[in-house]
């Protein structure tokens, strides 16, 4: 009875960290697609409407969805609170939120770049920065997605054998 | 006898999930590892199967050669 017990909890603790891991890989091409969407915003309100920085980062913050509101509200309240420059502001709060995304270094770098661009041009050449950002982040997207339908099955289906496997063994 | 029928379940159990192991690394292209998971697969069943083998070896002295 005992064994039995400990078999099923064995169990369910392997496939829940295949669950886990494969979240991950499901997570990080939508996120992928939330940061796309919030430059695309931000590209907007400095073009369109002329927004100062710090007010489009607000705005993107209560527009986002979970893990990049915070980003860009930390954002935001730097530059407000604080005296800092913006790169600094976003490399902080870039780094502030990154453990919390599915996001790798990939992206990392290209946001960190991107920072070290923001607000130092005219708006023509924001918006050309903004655009190749926008370009290298759909590569990623590409290589995320094509990860996904590669390795999330098979994370799933692992974490079930191996409980199973380590199962017998024990047995 | 009741412990030799274990042993065999045992080992066709650790022999399915193997397999299983071995087709879904497989297929991702995970070549290398699936390799790697057979081999420590068959390591284990190896010992597994020398301890018994061990065990008639042991029996068969015991009957032939009167110690």
């Amino acid at each position: 009875m005992i064994k039995l017990i400990g078999a099923i909890i064995i169990i369910v603790a392997t496939t829940w960290t295949g669950f886990e891991a494969s979240r991950n890989f499901s997570e990080r091409p939508k996120q992928l697609r939330a940061l796309r969407a919030a430059l695309q915003s931000l590209e907007a309100e400095i073009m369109y409407s002329h927004t100062p920085l710090h007010e489009a980062a607000r705005r993107l913050a209560a527009q986002l969805s979970k893990p990049l509101d915070t980003f860009f509200d930390a954002f935001a309240r730097k530059l407000t609170d604080t005296e800092t420059t913006v790169k600094e502001a976003w490399e902080t709060s870039l780094r502030e939120v990154w453990k919390s995304t599915a996001l790798k270094q990939g992206e990392y770098e290209i946001m960190k770049q991107f920072g070290e661009t923001l607000g130092r041009h005219d708006r023509f050449s924001q918006q050309k920065h903004i655009m190749l950002t926008l370009s290298h982040l759909e590569r990623e997207e590409a290589d995320a997605i094509d990860r996904q339908a590669k390795y999330e099955k098979m994370v799933k289906s692992l974490g079930f054998l191996s409980g199973l496997l380590l199962i017998i063994l024990l047995f | 006898m009741g412990l030799e029928v274990d042993i065999i379940f045992k080992i066709a159990g650790v022999g399915i999930v193997v397999a299983f192991l071995h087709t879904v690394l497989d297929q991702v292209g995970k070549k290398e590892y699936a390799q790697w998971v057979t081999l420590f697969g068959f390591i284990y069943i190896l010992f597994q199967v020398a301890s018994i083998v061990d065990d008639l070896f042991q029996k068969i002295k015991s009957v032939f050669l009167f110690q």
